[in-house]
C-alpha cells in the first residue's frame, strides 16, 4: 500500500481526532462528575458549529469573523447550556440513568427543532480563514491543509488546559471529589449545585468549541449531530467513564480506525471503528483507563 | 376482574376499523400496532427485565430485513420468509446478549447500542446485499396479505398472539423470576437464581419479537430502510414505552398509539413534530414518570 | 452443624475478620455480638458464599462450603436475611416469598403456566407463620419497614432452609416491634426446626433468646460460649459490655 496515502489518511483521523476528542471530552467531564448521559451535548455541538457560522458572517465572514466566532460561539453554546442546567437539569441529578438519557434526548430533539428554526435547512459554510488556507508540504507527495495542523496543534493545548483546569485549580478539584462523593462534598459546606452547573457549563463550552472548529471543514447542515453524539459515547465508554485522558484515547482509535478503516475498505470504512469500540468493551467493559465511577 | 373484559371489546373494535376507516387510517392502524408490538418487546426487557436495551431496534430491523432478502432474493415460500426473520433476531439476541449479559445498566446499555450501531452500519454500507442507504423497496408481497386491509388483518392477529404471548411469559414464574431480577438482582442470586442465564433467555425473547414486528412492517410497507436500525428509533420506542408506562403490560402499546397519531396530527400543521416531541417528553418525565397508564393503575389501587 | 475454623478476610489490608472461629450444634439458636465494625456480616457474608475467605474453611453437616456460590450454599439449606431492607420492592408479598420456593424448587425457567398456580398452599403457609396473610396482595415496596424486615425472613424461609442466618432481623425497629419479631423467630425455630444464627445490638434479646452467645471484636472471636459464661467473662465486660453500658 502507498506510504503516503497511510501517512495522510492518519493526518485525516488526527483532525478529526481532535475534534471527537474536544466534544467527548466535555460530555466525560458531565457524564463523571454530575452524572448525566446528556444525549443533548451532541445537539450543543451543532449549535456551536450554527453560531460559528451567523457569528464569522455578522463580522464579514472573514479572518475576524472566524477569530471572533472561535471564542463567541463556544460562549454562546455555554450560556445556553447555563440556562438549561439551571431551569431544568439541576433538578434531576439524582434520578435513574434511563430518564436522564431519555431527557436529554427530548432537549436534543427541541434543540435540533429549533435550529430548523432559527437556521433552516440548507446548508452553510463558514469559511477558513486567510492565514490557515493553502498547504504544507510536508514531504515530497504528503499535503497537510494549515487548517487540520491548526486542529492538530490546538487538540493538546485543549487537553493541556482541562487537564490544568481538573487538577490545578480549586474548582477542579472539588468537582473531582463531588464525582466521588457528592454528599460528603456538601457536608463541607460547598454548593455542590453549583459546583455541578459550572462542571455542566465547561463541559458544553467543549461541545460548542467542537462545534465552531469543525464548521470549516465540513457543510454545517441539520442532523450532523447524530451521528457525532454516538460517536462520543462510544469514545467516553472505551476511554473509562470521567477520565480526560480515556476521552483522548478512546477519540484516537475512533478517529484512526475511522480514517484508516476507509482506506483499507473504503465501503465498510464506518464499521472499523465500531468493531474497535465493540473489541475494546468485550476485553474492557469499564473502558481502557480507569473511570470515576 | 373487569379490567380483562376491555380486551376483547378493542379486539372486536379493532377488528372493525377497516369497515369504516379510510385506508390511511388502516394503514395507520398497522403502524400504531407494529410499534406498540416493538415497544412492548422492549418492555420486556426494559420495564420488566430493568436491562437498559438502548437500542432495541437493531432487533426489528435485522427481522425486516430478513423478510426483504428472502422475499426479493430467494424464490423460497413467503410463508418462510416471515417465520424466518423472528428466528434471525433471536439468533442475533443470542449473540449481543452473551456479550452485553455480562454488564449492568449504563455499561450494558452502551455496550449494546454499540454493538447495534456496528449492525446498522454493515446495514447501511452494504449496498450489494442490502441495498445500503437506500434501503429496499418494492418488496413482494403474496397477493393475499398485499392489500392494505388484509395486511392490516395479518398484523392485528399476528400482533395479538405475540402479545398474548409475551404476557403469559410474564405471569410465568419465568416472569415472575425476570421481574425479581429487575428489583434486586443480588437478593435473586442468594435464593439461588442463576441471574445472567435468566437474563439472556429474557433478551432472546424479546429480540424475536422485535422480528416478528419487523417482518409485519415488510408487509405493512413493502420496504425496509437502515433508518429501521438506527438509534434515533430505538430512542423513541423507548420513549413509547415512558409514554404508556415502562411498568405496566399495555403502556407501551398505548404509548405508540399516542405518539404515532400525535405525530400524523401534528405534522399536518407544523415541521416542527420533534419540537412538540420533546416539550412532552420532558413534561412526562417531570409530571408522570410511570407514564400515563402507571398513573391511571396508581389512581386505581389508591381508590 | 456449621463450623466455622480459623476463617480470615481482609480488605485493602484491612482485617475485617481474623481467625474467626464458631460452631452451632443443630437445633441451637447462637448470636454473635461485637461493636460496630467487628466483622459480623462479614462473617455472616462469609458464610452465606457472598464473600470467600483468605484462609480457613467453613464446614457444613460434614462438608466443605468455603467456596461454593451463594445459590449452591442456598441449595443446601442455609438462608439468610440482610441487615438493611432487600426484598422485591414492585413485586407483592406473595410473590415475594414464592420467588424463593420456585427457585429452590427450580422452577424459574417455566414459561408457560401462570406462576399464580405454583406453590401456593406452601408460600400462604409461610404469610401466616410470619403473619404477613392479611398483606398477601400488597406491593413489598408499600409495607412498613418493620413488615419489609418480616419480608425478609418470609423470603429466607421459602428456601425450607434447615439453617437460617439472620443479620439484625430487628434493625430499626421500635421496642415493641423487636418484641414481636423475636418472638415470632422463636417460634419459628421451633415449628420449622430451624438452627438459627443471628447478630443483634440490643442485649435483653440477645441474652433473652439465644442459646450460646460468640462475641466478636475486631475481627476476633474473643470468646464463645453459654449466656452465663459471656455474662461473667471480664474481658468481654470490659471489651464490649462495658462500653456499651455507658
Amino acid at each position: 500500500m502507498d506510504l503516503y496515502a497511510v501517512l495522510s489518511q492518519i493526518l485525516v483521523g488526527l483532525s478529526r481526532t481532535v475534534i471527537l476528542f474536544i466534544v467527548s471530552s466535555g460530555l466525560s467531564l458531565i457524564l463523571g462528575v454530575l452524572r448525566i448521559p446528556n444525549v443533548a451535548h451532541g445537539s450543543l455541538y451543532m449549535i456551536g458549529a450554527y453560531a460559528a457560522y451567523t457569528i464569522s458572517k455578522y463580522f464579514g465572514g472573514q479572518d475576524t469573523g472566524f477569530w471572533v466566532a472561535l471564542f463567541g460561539a463556544p460562549l454562546f453554546v455555554a450560556f445556553l447550556s447555563f440556562i438549561v442546567e439551571r431551569s431544568v437539569f439541576q433538578f434531576l441529578y439524582e434520578r435513574e440513568h434511563l430518564m436522564l438519557v431519555l431527557l436529554t434526548f427530548g432537549f436534543s430533539l427541541i434543540f435540533g427543532d429549533l435550529v430548523k428554526l432559527v437556521w433552516g435547512g440548507e446548508y452553510k459554510t463558514v469559511p477558513v480563514p486567510r492565514i490557515f488556507q493553502g498547504y504544507i508540504l510536508l514531504f515530497e507527495h504528503l499535503h497537510l491543509p494549515i487548517y487540520n495542523a491548526f486542529l492538530i496543534i490546538i487538540g493538546p493545548v485543549v487537553a493541556l488546559l482541562l487537564w490544568l483546569f481538573v487538577n490545578k485549580t480549586k474548582m477542579g478539584k472539588i468537582s473531582r471529589a463531588a464525582a466521588v462523593d457528592r454528599e460528603m462534598v456538601g457536608a463541607v459546606g460547598i454548593n455542590v449545585s453549583w459546583v455541578f452547573g459550572v462542571t455542566f457549563v465547561i463541559g458544553c463550552f467543549l461541545a460548542g468549541l467542537g462545534g465552531m472548529l469543525v464548521a470549516p471543514t465540513i457543510s454545517v447542515t441539520l442532523g450532523m449531530d447524530h451521528s457525532l453524539i454516538m460517536e462520543s459515547f462510544l469514545i467516553v465508554i472505551i476511554g473509562g467513564l470521567g477520565n480526560i485522558w480515556g476521552a483522548l484515547l478512546g477519540a484516537l482509535i475512533f478517529g484512526l480506525t475511522q480514517s484508516l478503516g476507509i482506506l483499507l475498505w473504503p465501503q465498510f470504512g464506518i464499521v472499523f471503528p465500531y468493531a474497535a469500540v465493540v473489541l475494546v468493551l468485550v476485553f474492557k467493559p469499564k473502558g481502557l483507563l480507569k473511570s470515576t465511577w | 376482574m373487569g379490567k380483562k373484559g376491555l380486551i376483547p371489546i378493542a379486539f372486536l373494535l379493532l377488528l372493525l376499523f377497516p369497515f369504516f376507516l379510510p385506508r390511511f387510517y388502516v394503514y395507520l392502524s398497522s403502524l400504531i400496532l407494529i410499534h406498540g408490538l416493538l415497544a412492548t418487546s422492549l418492555n420486556f426487557v426494559l420495564g420488566f427485565g430493568g436491562m437498559y436495551q438502548f437500542h432495541h431496534c437493531v432487533f426489528y430491523g435485522v427481522g425486516g430485513y430478513t423478510t426483504a432478502l428472502l422475499l426479493t432474493k430467494t424464490s423460497l415460500s413467503p410463508f418462510l420468509a416471515f417465520l424466518a426473520a423472528p428466528f434471525a433476531s433471536a439468533i442475533l439476541s443470542i449473540l449481543m446478549g452473551v456479550i452485553c449479559v455480562r454488564l449492568s445498566k449504563l455499561y450494558f446499555g452502551m455496550l449494546q447500542i454499540s454493538l447495534g450501531s456496528l449492525v446498522w452500519a454493515i446495514v447501511y454500507r452494504w449496498y450489494s446485499f442490502t441495498g445500503g442507504d437506500d434501503g429496499i423497496h418494492g418488496i413482494p408481497i403474496p397477493h393475499l396479505l398485499a392489500s392494505t386491509n388484509s395486511a392490516y388483518y395479518f398484523t392485528l392477529v399476528i400482533t395479538a398472539l405475540s402479545m398474548f404471548a409475551m404476557y403469559r411469559m410474564l405471569v410465568s414464574p419465568f416472569g415472575k423470576t425476570l421481574q425479581g431480577i429487575r428489583d434486586n438482582p443480588v437478593r435473586c442470586e442468594m435464593i439461588g437464581v442463576n441471574v445472567k442465564l435468566h437474563q439472556l433467555l429474557a433478551l432472546i425473547i424479546a429480540g424475536f419479537f422485535a422480528g416478528v414486528a419487523g417482518m409485519l412492517f415488510v408487509i405493512v410497507d413493502t420496504t425496509v430502510f437502515p433508518e429501521m436500525l438506527f438509534w434515533t428509533l430505538s430512542l423513541e420506542v423507548l420513549i413509547m414505552c415512558l409514554v404508556g408506562g415502562w411498568f405496566t403490560f399495555f403502556g407501551p402499546l398505548l404509548g405508540a398509539a399516542i405518539l404515532i397519531i400525535l405525530r400524523t396530527i401534528i405534522s399536518t400543521y407544523t415541521v416542527y413534530w420533534a419540537l412538540v416531541l420533546g416539550v412532552i417528553m420532558t413534561l412526562i418525565i417531570f409530571f408522570l414518570p410511570n407514564g400515563i397508564l402507571g398513573y391511571i393503575e396508581e389512581k386505581l389501587k389508591r381508590g | 452443624m456449621l463450623e466455622v475454623k480459623g476463617v480470615s478476610k481482609s480488605f485493602d489490608g484491612f482485617m475485617a475478620v481474623s481467625r474467626a472461629n464458631l460452631t452451632v450444634n443443630k437445633g441451637e439458636m447462637v448470636a454473635v455480638i461485637g461493636p460496630n465494625g467487628a466483622g459480623k456480616t462479614t462473617l455472616f457474608n462469609l458464610i452465606s458464599g457472598i464473600l470467600k475467605p483468605d484462609s480457613g474453611r467453613i464446614i457444613y453437616k460434614g462438608e466443605d462450603i468455603t467456596f461454593l456460590s451463594p445459590y449452591e450454599i442456598f441449595r443446601k439449606g442455609i438462608c439468610r436475611s440482610f441487615q438493611i431492607v432487600n426484598v422485591f420492592q414492585r413485586l407483592t408479598v406473595f410473590e415475594n416469598v414464592q420467588l424463593s420456593v420456585l427457585s429452590r424448587e427450580k422452577k424459574t425457567w417455566n414459561l408457560l403456566m401462570p406462576a399464580k398456580k405454583f406453590y401456593v398452599d406452601e408460600t400462604e403457609r409461610i404469610l401466616e407463620q410470619v403473619g404477613l396473610k392479611e398483606k398477601r396482595d400488597t406491593v413489598a415496596g408499600f409495607l412498613s419497614h418493620g413488615e419489609q424486615k418480616i419480608l425478609e425472613i418470609a423470603i429466607a424461609l421459602g428456601g425450607k432452609p434447615e439453617f437460617v442466618i439472620l443479620d439484625e432481623p430487628t434493625a430499626g425497629m421500635s421496642p415493641e416491634e423487636t418484641v414481636m419479631c423475636m418472638e415470632l423467630i422463636k417460634k419459628l425455630r421451633h415449628e420449622m426446626d430451624l438452627t438459627i444464627l443471628f447478630c443483634e445490638h440490643d442485649m435483653d434479646v440477645v441474652f433473652g433468646y439465644a442459646d450460646r452467645i460468640m462475641v466478636m471484636v475486631r475481627g476476633e472471636t474473643v470468646i464463645e460460649g453459654t449466656c452465663d459464661e459471656v455474662r461473667c467473662d471480664t474481658l468481654v465486660q470490659e471489651a464490649y459490655l462495658g462500653v456499651s453500658d455507658e
